[in-house]
């Protein structure tokens, strides 16, 4: 041993007494998990008193007078079209559900644990889609492959190909849904791998396990809450979601849930409030139920602890030969899901028409870009977007963050209730969001003066986001091993300390995921703005439903391209100011 | 340095209750070892000292300090000073080695140059200075594990708890790694809870041991006494190897007492307080049975039984017979082999017997 004969550190402990501690803390760690508990619960749960009401109220709660009734729940449940708009949205999310869990899965564990070819590039192209408001996918998708889309009429015209699906039915819908719902899988999954310790793996090969079999015998089973997550979100998301059917469904006359809704609110006169809240509360209470489900199948989440202290790295799997043929099966299914209907949309946005009769070189333009300059409606809410996305973005970051520690690593008596807290809102349709939040407003807020900011409307989309943040963050917090904070504890941390410098630091990978999420779908949401939106506070997701509904395709193109631009900016930069060095 | 005092700390998961009122004192200095099989509560334990869980009763003191009492004192673990060493070592991984050590310095605002030196002396002290830039996942098992060690002295603490340090080291470097931590402790003299399943760990470190099972306390005593006069069949089975005899006692002469075997048509003499009777375990460690030659035992050799020898191991320093006694089988360890055919004249000494009460 190399040490001058000390015989205690005790005394050489430089300057300092042998009983110096740790400062207090003035606010004990409790008092400020209350603060949070409290403040979570009355922005997650507060703006759904009022649809609460206002389903077991006879008039408009904005009329005095009126009496409890079950009179709205008798006549949703008893109106046959009800029941065919949840039979089909319930279709249509189950299918989205499984066709893009498979594909998520699957691509997140072939792209980041094995050496397929070109799985970096594969996987950039398989997330493209989040990037974009579904909206402009849908019309790249119409733009390309419907029936007299460009690629599919040229492949009919010129080859023995065709497009085999029709994106006017459910399937077709739920294809185009899947393009928009695997990669969100494959985020949520992602994290989770990349978290194992190869060493779980190691065990199984020195069990007698071939390299491939080790990968899906212990890697794939730890991604259960993971794939849970994810498909729960995607399942309520697509169950939810607007504009497909809108859009899409018109032709056939599909209705989902949410075309119910908005018809009976928008379509009728005077609006059906009455029957859309309790459509909401019926929604709610699927919803809740779905939940409870979730966490019985999750189980334990500290089963699923895969970083320990001890640090390693990540080792990929060698497929043989067979990387060949899944490398082309990767590249037509992205070529065809993303690759096309991306090329459509840029297409759309710089020609004045699209048709294969005529080559795009002859029609090329800038007026539709023109066009969105010259509105001044239009460039208000560009710049207003992304007001809402980067401060909202950031801000709801810092707060799923801190919800997740106090939900997962504190002692804190109602840490469950957060953790259920932050996921619920996703479950409730947009629509039925934006709703609430009026109502809360009006209540609240008379004056109109928060309701008439974007402040409001950024509240609505971020309390819509804390899931999908959450989701990405959470499995990135289970997989820090408890032990790492403990050690803190004991080395003299409080326990805001402990959070700081080691879970939260360790996580920040996962908060700058989280953050681009955050971002892009604050950027892109539309439907809450619907009861939110007012002249001075217009949000590019809203405008472009408008502006689809009107279907001026290529203007909706071209704010798509210039999303593209501004999140591929927000991507890049992310990497290079987040980019967090890899021993972190 | 304090000493430890655990009074009366129970713990209970739901219905599995972990520690039953367990008393424990640790005095200022030792190095004191929890031993037993896994899931006896030893991480329980030292968790409750640590301050990471609170028991549901009891009370733990530092010396005088009553850092937990019931439901009325419960100290942070951030305030008690302990350092430990976590069985996954729970080194930072985003931090370097030096960062690692510096980090409870850091939170006690010791001033940067001050803090420098220190980290220094205490990396010199687990010899891995030359390391001071690396971060964890450029260190090996062992080098991780020193570093928490460091990490845990770096502000002197009032307790030192380990919980299997060594636990994912290889032999060689567990057995010097046990010599080194115990010479490092014994120089620093700080108080000091190691916590093992390993048996020879814990007799070569300790200088008291306590022996757990299923969170009550089996026996508290030196290596010496824990392997030489264990208190219950438990300690002497779970404590190295011990040959256990089950059989019937019957008061003998002069403060003996004789105990028939099963299948074993002589009884064994055995030392006995007041009136030995009825049905007992009797236990006697394989390396006191005495091997004689072929030729016989000396006429005033006791309990000399030939036996069937089953089969025959070699150990590198020892061999080890499996022998048949009545219906039970006997290990019998020697230095030398002793070859004479299928069979072993072996004597039993009184005094390497000890006698328990039944099962
Ligand atoms: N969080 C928990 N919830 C429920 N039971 C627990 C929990 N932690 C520990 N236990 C139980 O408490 C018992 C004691 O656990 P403890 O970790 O103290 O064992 P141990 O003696 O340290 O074992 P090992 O040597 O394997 O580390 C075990 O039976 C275990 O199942
Ligand atoms: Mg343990």
């Amino acid at each position: 041993m190399t040490v001058t004969a000390e015989p205690r550190p005790g005394a050489a402990a430089p300057g300092s007494g042998r009983t110096r501690r740790p400062r207090r803390r003035f606010v004990p760690a409790t008092a400020g998990h209350y603060l949070i508990w409290i403040v979570t619960l009355v922005v997650v749960v507060g703006p759904v008193v009022p649809i609460t009401l206002a389903s077991f109220w006879s008039t408009p709660l904005y009329r005095s007078g009126g009496h409890l009734t079950l009179g709205n729940f008798r006549d949703l449940l008893t109106d046959p079209a009800w029941w065919s708009a949840v039979g089909n949205s319930a279709a249509f999310a189950a299918l989205t559900t499984v066709s893009s869990v498979l594909f998520g899965v699957g691509a997140a564990v072939l792209l980041t644990r094995t050496n397929v070819p070109f799985r970096r590039l594969f996987a950039g192209v398989l997330i493209l889609p989040v990037m974009l408001p579904g909206l402009v996918l849908i019309v790249g998708w119409m733009a390309m492959w419907a029936p007299s889309g460009y690629v599919s009429s040229w492949l009919e015209i010129n080859t023995v190909l065709w497009f085999p699906v029709d994106l006017y039915t459910l399937p077709g819908m739920a294809l185009v849904a899947t393009t928009v719902a695997a990669p969100t899988v494959f985020l949520f999954c992602r994290t989770t791998v990349l978290a194992i310790d190869p060493a779980l793996e190691d065990a199984a090969r020195s069990a007698g396990a071939h390299p491939l079999r080790a990968l899906v015998s212990v890697t794939v089973p730890l991604l259960r809450p993971a794939v849970l997550n994810s498909a729960l979100l995607v399942f309520a998301v697509s169950f939810e979601v607007l504009g497909l059917p809108l859009i899409l469904g018109f032709s056939n006359d599909i209705t989902f849930v949410s075309t119910y809704l908005y018809d009976n609110w928008i379509n009728a006169a005077p609006p059906n409030q009455g029957l859309v809240s309790a459509g909401a509360v019926f929604l709610l209470l699927c919803v809740s139920g779905l939940l409870v489900l979730r966490n019985r199948l999750v189980g334990d989440v500290s089963r699923y602890t895969t970083v320990t202290g001890k640090a390693t790295g990540t080792r990929v799997v060698d497929l043989g030969p067979v990387r060949w043929p899944l490398a082309a099966v990767f590249a037509t299914v992205l070529g065809v899901l993303v690759v096309v209907p991306l090329a459509g949309v840029v297409m759309s946005a710089f020609t004045s028409i699209l048709t294969p009769y005529i080559t795009p070189w002859s029609v090329l333009t800038t007026a539709n870009f023109a066009a969105i300059a010259g509105n001044p409606i239009w460039s208000e809410s560009i710049v207003n977007s992304l007001l809402i996305a980067g401060v909202g973005g950031l801000l709801a970051t810092a707060a799923i963050a801190v919800v997740s520690v106090v939900a997962h690593r504190s002692a804190f008596r109602f840490r469950g209730s957060l953790q259920q807290a932050v996921v619920w809102p996703r479950m409730m349709p947009g629509l039925v969001t934006g709703m609430a939040f009026f109502w809360s407003f009006a209540i609240l807020d008379p004056s109109g003066a928060v309701r008439g900011s974007l402040w409001g409307i950024g509240l609505a989309f971020a309390v819509r986001s804390l899931a999908l943040g959450y989701g990405v963050f959470y499995p990135a917090l289970a997989a820090i091993g408890e032990d790492l904070d403990r050690a803190a504890r004991t080395s003299g941390a409080t326990w805001w300390q402990a959070s700081v410098s080691v879970v939260l630091r360790l996580s920040a990978p996962a908060m700058a995921a989280c953050f681009v999420l955050l971002f892009v779908s604050m950027l892109n949401d539309a439907d809450p703005a619907v009861f939110l939106v007012t002249d001075r506070t217009p949000v590019m997701g809203l405008t472009m439903l408008q502006l689809a509904a009107t279907s001026t395709g290529g203007a909706v193109a071209a704010f798509g391209v210039i999303q593209m631009v501004i999140t591929l900016a927000v991507l890049a930069a992310g990497r290079i100011f987040l980019g967090v060095r890899a021993h972190a | 340095m304090p000493d430890l005092t655990l009074t009366k700390v129970a713990k209970s998961f739901g219905v599995n209750v972990v520690l039953h009122d367990l008393d424990l004192h640790v005095r200022d200095g030792e190095l004191f070892t929890l031993l037993g099989p896994s899931g006896c509560g030893k991480s329980t334990t030292l968790w409750s000292i640590a301050g990471l869980h609170s028991p549901d009763r009891g009370t733990i003191a530092f010396g005088d300090r009553v850092v937990f009492d019931g439901g009325r004192i419960d100290v942070a673990p951030e305030r008690r000073n302990c350092g430990v060493v976590f069985q996954s070592y729970a080194v930072w991984p985003h931090l370097s080695v030096h960062d690692n050590v510096a980090y409870p310095l850091k939170l006690r605002k010791e001033r940067r140059p001050a803090r420098a030196a220190r980290v220094r002396e205490v990396l010199e002290l687990v010899e891995l200075a030359h390391l001071e830039h690396r971060y964890p996942h450029e260190l090996s098992g062992g080098q991780q594990q020193r570093v928490a060690l460091a990490r845990a002295l770096a502000y002197p603490p009032d307790l030192l708890l380990l919980d299997e340090p060594f636990s994912n080291l290889d032999a060689k470097l567990r057995e010097r790694a046990r010599e080194w931590l115990r010479a490092l402790q014994q120089r620093i003299g700080v108080t000091t809870v190691f916590v093992t399943h390993d048996q020879d760990e814990a007799l070569s470190m300790s200088d008291r041991i306590m022996v757990m099972d299923q969170g009550r306390v089996r026996q508290v005593g030196t290596p010496e006494e824990i392997y030489q006069e264990p208190a219950d069949v438990f300690v002497a089975d779970f404590v190295g190897t011990v040959n256990v005899l089950p059989g019937r006692a019957a008061p003998g002469a002069n403060g003996t007492a004789q105990v028939w075997l099963d299948g074993l048509g002589l009884p064994l003499v055995v030392p006995a307080g007041a009136g030995l009777d009825g049905d007992v375990r009797l236990t006697v460690r394989p390396e006191r049975i005495v091997v004689h030659p072929s030729s016989g035992a000396p006429a005033d050799a006791v309990n000399v039984v030939t036996v069937k020898v089953r089969s025959r191991a070699f150990l590198g320093d020892h061999y080890r017979y499996v022998a048949d006694l009545g219906e039970r089988e006997l290990v019998v360890r020697t230095l030398a082999p002793v070859d004479h055919g299928s069979e072993l004249i072996v004597e039993l000494p009184p005094d390497a017997i000890r006698v328990f009460g039944p099962a």
